[in-house]
């Protein structure tokens, strides 16, 4: 039991954060704060008329909330103390009916203020979510799904429940505490001075607290995301994780980082637990001066015992919007935590960047050339080195070589999904570093090595490579890569779901859609990336013809390990270690008995 | 609900510590008045400064009381919150670890994920909030009438009559939000599939160009989230002013009431005074209350949402009387009339297909795209529960054996080879605790990914992307057989996990894994792999077509024949 009881204040302290920053770090801190409310604030302004209505009612919430208190210190005094009836009944009346204004503002401003609150947290996911499909690839090799699914989530959910009842607490505290300290002036500036000797208490407090659950609050989304992308990874990894008898390796891993979100989610409750407790021992204290010093005037007459009500009324009212004011800081810093994740990755740089200065690709008859082109994705390893290829319009080209020698790579970059690091590719003649991107894939026709298939019906996912397709041109393609017979097969024929595991479709079937994909698309330039790995030998002979049809009078490349599709080709560049190192067709290529030869040779002795 | 709050039972004693601290707090604050009244009524009125300064300093005492028993009550609430999260999550997590497939198949991906974060966070946030204010609310509110009641009965009467009305008022808005809630948490998880679907398919996409298709289809899922949002926000908020507007009005009824009871002395001015006070304090808890029945309704339907899972009931569990014993040690693997169809579907997969592989012998599964072979596979480590029919190992029924002892002794490759975030020799040991970096080396030689690896900027330490991006298909297969060979299995499952290799590196694969003394089912399309075989099995349609060495098919079997000379059309082109 004592255990349990000492167990709270036995937490590590967070050192790593640097809570106990220099001042320099402290004021930049606070710079990326502001520039942070800034962006939230460009976010917000797109409705900026509403904003002001909403600010309006604000201002006659306020004014009301001020109003209503002063009628019934007036109320008190005038007709309570001194026992008068004449005008008590009018004078309650017009209460009412302040009170009803009251309400109503109130409503207004919420139902106006969660409108363009939501609104706000709206454009931010599409602004995130458009910004995401402009990131390059190579961003995206580099995060984890989960990680990123959190901030669109996670981290707006935090700007969105801050802003639906933060703005209009923050204006309205500003208000009420101005127009409060402006009446108890006006009432006696001796008592307000007393109020306010528990301000200076109140910024140390405030100070020492948000400087903590600030980067605590960071923290915790920072973890918080973290595992999303954990989870989402063994979800994603479910088979792997059961086959291999995983789970406890993999929930030992889940609570390690379930752990790191407890630490950082329990200073940051706690510390934040502070502000309310803070406010309201200030708001007592100031309670108790405000009646014994107020006693001690009202005793000399300085002051009616009516001020005195009303004052101590006017005090929490002072309080209250102060103390209102301390606990939005705390989720304003907690929404700031959110959106800075979420402004991290708008300022990703977009692979559309200063594309305004490129031109569209005219309609491509189909010649690719690379010329000296040299890549690579880490920085230490070339992937391919000074690569020189001329493929002219109609014709096929393959890439063979051993794994890893750069094939995928060649695509990657006549795709344009990673940039060359120098050299040149031109399609038609036009370097392709001068030509938007989508205008060159516009003509790009696509089986990838991942046949990824969307959530929905196996009609929507053929449809995928022109959206514009009929029915009947989904059906013509599904026949032309083989896939119609299995898709009638299937319990809901072309209108089967394919959702996730076991959905009954297999990987080969999965191609065998792609590829009808690819039909559909009817692309100038046609790109197999081993289209058909998983698809067995007999099946891959029958689509091969309609292969061969659909590559006929267009620029295709090919890469594939088994030869069928190879063997037909026009050219074949043998890669390995990221060069070309033979170049020819397939005959050719077999009487120089070179590498081409010797990888054949193998698989030919293995048979023999 | 209540069976989440459960997980609060570990924490009890903090919550019940957090719980009077919160109280004594209340206390104080519903003192705090009488106080003020007793100031007024015994000092200011009587002109005594001695009982001002008594009450006023008594006031002091209590505040500083007060804010003491705020900050630890910040550490408990914490502390308790925070724990109660965790465990939830933990139980969650669990849960869903031992889903079958058929149960993920209830469940979108992007849903188990909200559950686990957004919702857990959403009930975390309310426990904090009642552990510091949820009950401080309806106290505030019986404590304020009770003190109103002793202050003076007649206008006590007059601020309670309302209460009730506002209860009833609330609980019908919270019901309101629960419905509200869960809608809004579905189309978060529809956002976050959305979301995820873009990522797993971002090249596709772009090689497509649909951008512009994919994110009208996110504008949907987005608007319906927004719309949802503000319906349930909209609904939530009208019980602010409502409230308020009650409250008021009553307030207007005591300063009426009471003037006029101040004629016939039955009032005094401080009760009126005190009665007001406590009037525009219970307004103030109510005003916090429609920030507490909104967290409430958010909690209760997120609570719903994880029992949801939780209570999802597995349908591939240990058998109660499974052999804890049992573990595989030579490794036959034998089929007996077995028949599997995938859960709502009609059609079997894997129709009436009987073998024996004797341990250590290798077996090539041929067939077309679709026949069945990987179903077949699932069958071995027990991933699905066949619908007639036994799959035995060493003897065994895999049902009545653990299957951790089962999948203990199985190194899987699946086709798509899925690698996780971290270094390439954490993905390779991945698959043994504890595994050597001898060990690990010794996988990565036999699997033909030792001299890549050597070739990578930080060798083993490498890390590697979601999926292992940033290597090539065939070095991703090369891994995943690594991670499959450094468990030493019994028996090893290549699931067409070679087709992105090039034949030479294949081909040193193949000979490398004949070292390893265990039972192996390779998936291929390639005769040249099923020729090593010391059987070949041959599917249609979910059946198995025959059976034999590369010689017998080739006398007997046709659809063999057909798939021999698809290939060797090729091979005999070669020495052309």
């Amino acid at each position: 039991m004592l255990k349990e009881i000492i167990r709270p204040f036995q937490y590590k302290k967070m050192k790593h954060l640097n809570i106990e920053d220099t001042k320099s770090k402290n004021k930049q801190k606070s710079r990326i704060y502001f520039s942070t409310l800034k962006r939230i604030w460009y976010f917000l302004s797109s409705n900026k008329g509403l904003l002001f209505l909403v600010l309006f009612m604000v201002f006659l919430s306020s004014a009301l909330g001020l109003l209503g208190p002063y009628l019934v210190g007036m109320a008190i005094d005038d007709y309570i103390v001194t026992r008068k009836m004449d005008g008590f009944v009018t004078l309650l009346v017009s209460l009412g009916v302040i009170y009803v204004f009251y309400s109503l503002s109130i409503w207004f401003q919420n139902y106006w203020m969660i409108g363009i609150a939501q609104d706000t947290v709206y454009t931010m996911r599409m602004r995130l979510f458009q910004h995401l499909h402009k990131l390059p690839i190579p961003f995206f090799d580099k995060r984890q799904h989960g990680e990123l699914m959190s901030r669109i989530t996670n981290d707006i959910e935090n700007v969105s429940s801050t802003l639906n009842s933060s703005v209009i607490q923050i204006f309205s505290s500003l208000l009420t505490l101005i127009g409060t300290v402006a009446v108890m002036l006006w009432l006696s500036p001796l008592l307000t001075l007393l109020t306010l000797i528990i301000v200076p208490l109140m910024f140390f407090g405030m100070k020492w607290i948000t400087k903590r659950t600030g980067p605590l609050f960071k923290e915790q989304q920072r973890n918080l995301g973290e595992l999303n992308g954990f989870i989402e990874e063994t979800i994603s990894g479910q088979r792997i994780i059961k086959t291999f008898s995983q789970e406890k390796k993999v929930t030992a891993e889940f609570l390690e980082k379930s752990e790191r979100l407890k630490a950082a989610g329990f200073w940051a409750q706690t510390y934040s637990g502070f502000i309310p407790k803070l406010m309201n021992v200030l708001n007592n204290l100031s309670f108790a001066i405000i009646a014994g010093i107020g006693g001690i005037l009202a005793l000399n007459g300085m002051i009616s015992i009516g001020v005195i009500v009303i004052f101590v009324e006017y005090s929490r009212q002072f309080t209250r919007p102060l103390n209102d004011l301390a606990n939005q800081f705390n989720t304003l810093l907690s929404a700031i935590a959110g959106a800075e994740r979420v402004f991290e990755i708008l300022d990703e740089e977009e692979e559309f960047k200063n594309e305004r200065l490129l031109h569209e690709l005219p309609q491509v008859k189909g010649e690719v050339e690379f010329k000296n082109v040299t890549f690579s994705y880490e920085e230490e390893s070339k992937t391919v080195k000074n690569i020189d290829l001329h493929v002219y319009p109609g014709e096929t080209a393959a890439f063979v070589g051993p794994t890893g020698a750069g094939k995928t790579t060649m695509i990657n970059l006549l795709s344009r999904f990673y940039d060359v690091d120098s050299g040149s590719i031109y399609i038609d003649g036009h370097d392709l570093a001068k030509v938007k991107k989508e205008s060159l894939r516009k003509y790009m026709g696509f089986v990838l090595q991942d046949s990824f298939m969307f959530q929905g019906t196996v009609r929507e996912n053929i449809r995928y490579g022109r959206l514009d397709a009929s029915d009947a041109e989904v059906v013509e393609a599904a026949k032309l890569a083989n896939a119609h017979s299995f898709i009638v097969r299937l319990p809901e024929g072309y209108d089967t779901v394919l959702s996730q595991e076991g959905s009954g479709i297999s990987q080969g079937q999965k191609q065998l859609l792609s590829i009808a994909r690819a039909f559909l698309a009817n692309p100038s330039i046609l790109i197999l990336d081993e289209a058909t790995s998983s698809i067995d030998t007999v099946t891959e002979l029958k689509i091969q013809a309609a292969l061969q049809k659909l590559m006929k009078g267009r620029t295709s490349f090919v890469i594939a390990h088994r030869l069928n599709t190879i063997q037909n080709a026009d050219r074949i560049f043998v890669l390995d270690e990221g060069r070309i190192i033979e170049e020819g067709n397939h005959d050719s290529l077999l009487k120089k008995k070179g590498f081409y030869y010797q990888l054949h040779g193998q698989a030919a002795s293995s048979e023999a | 609900m209540l069976k989440v709050i459960t997980y609060l039972k570990p924490y009890r004693i903090a919550v019940v510590i957090a719980l009077i601290l919160m109280l004594t707090e209340l206390g104080v604050e519903l003192v705090q008045p009488f106080f003020m009244a007793k100031i007024i009524d015994e000092g200011i009125l009587v002109n005594n400064l001695s009982a001002v300064m008594k009450w006023g300093g008594i006031m002091v005492v209590f505040s500083i009381i007060s804010f003491a028993a705020g900050v630890i009550n910040s550490f408990y609430a914490a502390h308790v919150s925070q724990n109660f999260g965790f465990d939830v999550r933990k139980a969650i997590f669990e849960k869903v670890q031992s889903f079958s497939f058929a149960n993920f198949n209830q469940f979108p991906a992007s849903s188990l994920i909200t559950r686990m974060t957004n919702d857990i966070t959403q009930i975390q946030n309310t426990v904090f909030m009642s552990l510091r204010i949820m009950l401080r609310a309806p106290l505030l509110i019986i404590g304020g009438l009770l003190m109103a009641f002793v202050v003076n009965v007649k206008l006590a009467l007059i601020l309670s009559a309302v209460i009730p009305f506002l209860f009833i008022f609330l609980i019908w808005v919270m019901n309101k939000g629960r419905v509200l809630f869960k809608n809004v948490q579905e189309r978060l998880d529809s956002v976050n599939g959305v979301m995820r679907e873009t990522l797993t398919g971002i090249r596709l996409i772009k090689a497509f160009i649909r951008r512009k298709y994919e994110v009208s289809r996110f504008a949907e899922a987005n608007n319906e989230l927004k719309d949802r949002t503000v319906t349930a926000l909209r609904v939530m908020e009208v019980a602010m002013p409502v409230l308020l507007f009650i409250m008021n009005v009553s307030i207007i009824g005591v300063l009426w009431f009471g003037n006029m009871q101040l004629n016939t002395g039955e009032v005094k001015v401080g009760e009126v005074v005190a009665i007001v006070n406590y009037a525009t304090r219970i307004t103030a808890a109510f005003s916090i209350f429609s920030f507490i029945i909104m967290a409430f309704s958010r909690a209760r339907a997120s609570s719903a949402r994880i029992v949801e899972v939780m209570e999802t009931p597995i349908d591939l569990l240990d058998r109660k009387d499974a052999d804890s014993v049992f573990a595989v040690k030579e490794g036959k693997i034998e089929f007996k009339n077995v028949m599997f169809q995938y859960p709502g579907t009609e059609t079997s997969a894997i129709d009436d297909i009987s073998f024996t592989v004797q341990p250590g012998k290798t077996v090539a599964i041929l067939g077309a795209t679709g026949s069945g072979k990987t179903s077949l596979f699932q069958l071995i480590p027990r991933l699905y529960d066949v619908n007639s029919g036994q799959v035995l190992i060493d003897g065994m029924d895999v049902r009545e054996m653990k299957m951790e002892s089962l999948r203990k002794q199985i190194g899987f490759v699946p086709q798509e080879a899925l690698l996780f975030s971290g270094s390439v020799k954490e993905n390779i040991g991945w698959g043994k605790e504890a595994a050597s970096m001898e060990d690990i080396i010794e996988a990565a030689k036999d699997a033909q990914i030792y001299d890549t690896i050597k070739k990578l900027p930080n060798q083993f330490e490498t890390k590697l992307g979601q999926k292992g991006v940033n290597l090539s298909g065939g070095q991703k297969q090369r891994l995943s057989i690594a991670r499959a060979l450094v468990r030493q299995p019994k028996i090893l499952l290549l699931d067409d996990s070679t087709s992105a290799l090039d034949r030479r590196t294949e081909a040193k694969l193949l000979d490398a894994l004949k070292a390893y003394p265990c039972t192996t089912l390779i998936i291929t399309q390639k005769i040249s792999t099923a020729m090593e075989a010391d059987q070949i099995l041959l599917l249609e349609d979910g059946g198995l077509l025959a059976k034999g060495t590369h010689d017998s098919l080739l006398d007997t079997s046709k659809l063999y024949n057909e798939i021999f000379s698809s290939q060797s059309r090729e091979e005999s082109r070669n020495y052309a």
